[in-house]
């Protein structure tokens, strides 16, 4: 309890929303460039990287569902616990970010792995097995072969998402390199990166 | 205020509305869309009670034009998935080597049904109802105001954020950065797009915080809001109305279900 209050600084709270605004903008650079991931939770793994698993879960969920109530993509909310785990995930994972970043790098595989799990019973059960995106190409694939709704979603999400998640952790990894040492020290989780 | 929602404003009874009803009339609507068996009841839904109460807030066109870009991804993935490769249905119609299967058609249109209403909620709730509103709604009703920073905050700052994208794209364009072409180089691109982005955004956040300080931000008084929520009497009526005939739907589903 304490350790969360700790981690819920002014400074975290200023970050959040412009974590939220970071995987909006590069989720559709992604979009632009064509590129076969989403990306769009880069900021939701900064934040649980820097401020701990819990903000790293706030961040994730108040992205999906400010992307619902602002309608700019309302089915984001079935979603909102995968955001969730991605943040606290991210801030599991961060203490190895610095001895040993092969482990933060499988921490990535791990994060997608388990996105893939949660997310895939959504868009089976809710959206009838489809995303609307182009990923639903793979979820076609999997059912010419005879697999049901579900086993499709699944094999599509494990087929896309540590993929993705890896290249998140990645990118994050970069960024971070790239930050200056007096920024980073002024957040609640500073040990996990200098 | 620039921001990235779709409120249109209006001088509607649906505007007028409490922004706790319209939660609860979205709500309700997401959630009787899961629930709602067969093919038919969620196109009725849509027809018989969101347009006419888009109609009600003069918002029909905006809702269909909203409706249908986000819709109709979703329609044609569910027919060439679903339609086009249910496993062992019946073949109606036969194009070369594939063919539409009866099953697979039928169950792509219910769930598209199911989609419209869905994505259909929460557009309705987002056209008619301002954020702030709805977030001084909620504080009022025991949010934490720094969850409602959190949520205006993002809303305000992501068109700013779209906007640097582009600049940084048209920027790093102008220098010779190939954006197009095949999957090595357009993923090349990505570095030199996200770096600036990214770190440039990080870079004020410090000053942001330390000017909300300055405003007294982490003090825990009472706060006064600058809108001001009407409430009709009746509203906590239908409020509890809609809850309960949600409530009711998905015990009568669940029953059904496990007969």
């Amino acid at each position: 309890m304490e350790r969360i209050k700790k981690d819920f600084t002014t400074l975290t709270l200023v970050m959040i929303p412009v974590a939220i605004a970071i995987n909006v903008a590069v989720g559709q650079l992604v979009i632009l460039l064509k590129l076969p991931l989403y990306l769009d939770s880069i900021g939701t793994v900064l934040v649980g990287l820097l401020a701990g698993p819990w903000a790293g879960a706030i961040t994730g969920t108040i992205s999906n569902l400010v992307w619902s109530i602002t309608g700019l993509f309302p089915q984001a909310w079935a979603w909102a616990h995968v955001a969730a785990i991605i943040g606290i995930f991210a801030g599991l994972f961060g203490r190895f970010f610095k001895r040993t970043p092969w482990l933060w790098f499988a921490g990535g595989l791990a994060t997608g792995i388990t996105a893939a799990l949660l997310s895939a019973p959504v868009s089976a059960y809710i959206y009838g097995g489809v995303t609307g995106t182009g990923q639903d190409f793979i979820v076609g694939l999997f059912r010419a072969t005879g697999a049901s709704i579900i086993e499709s979603t699944l094999g599509q999400g494990i087929v896309s998402d540590p993929l993705d998640k890896f290249v998140t952790f990645l990118l994050v990894f970069l960024v971070v390199l790239g930050l200056p040492r007096r920024f980073l020290l002024r957040f609640p989780r500073s040990e996990n990166v200098t | 205020m620039s921001s990235f929602t779709l409120y249109q404003p209006r001088d509607s009874g649906l505007h007028r509305l409490h922004p706790l009803t319209k939660l609860t009339l979205t709500l309700c609507g997401v959630a009787t869309a899961v629930v709602l068996p067969g093919f038919w009841p969620n196109y009725l839904l849509f027809a018989l009670f969101l347009l006419p109460l888009a109609a009600w807030g003069q918002i029909v066109c905006p809702l269909l034009r909203a409706v249908w870009p986000i819709w109709w991804p979703f329609v044609l993935s569910l027919f060439l998935v679903q339609g086009l490769f249910w496993p062992g249905g019946t073949p109606i119609v036969t194009l070369g080597p594939l063919s539409f299967k009866q099953e697979g058609v039928l169950f792509a249109t219910a769930m598209a049904g199911r989609i419209l209403v869905l994505i259909g909620s929460f557009l309705l709730l987002s056209l008619a109802t301002r954020p702030d509103a709805l977030m001084n709604a909620l504080t009022a009703r025991g949010l934490s105001h720094k969850l409602a920073y959190i949520i205006l905050a993002a809303i305000q700052i992501v068109p700013r954020f779209q906007a640097k994208a582009e600049t940084i794209t048209a920027a790093q364009q102008s220098r010779g950065l190939e954006t197009q072409g095949n999957l090595l180089r357009r993923a090349r691109a990505l570095l030199p797009l996200l770096g600036p982005l990214i770190l440039s955004s990080l870079m004020d956040v410090e000053e942001r915080a330390i000017a909300l300080e300055a405003r007294g931000f982490g003090r825990r008084t009472l706060r006064t809001s600058l809108i001001l929520l009407s409430e009709q009497p009746w509203e906590k009526g239908v409020r509890a109305l809609l809850l309960l005939a949600t409530a009711v739907l998905i015990l009568a589903r669940t029953v059904l279900a496990l007969r």
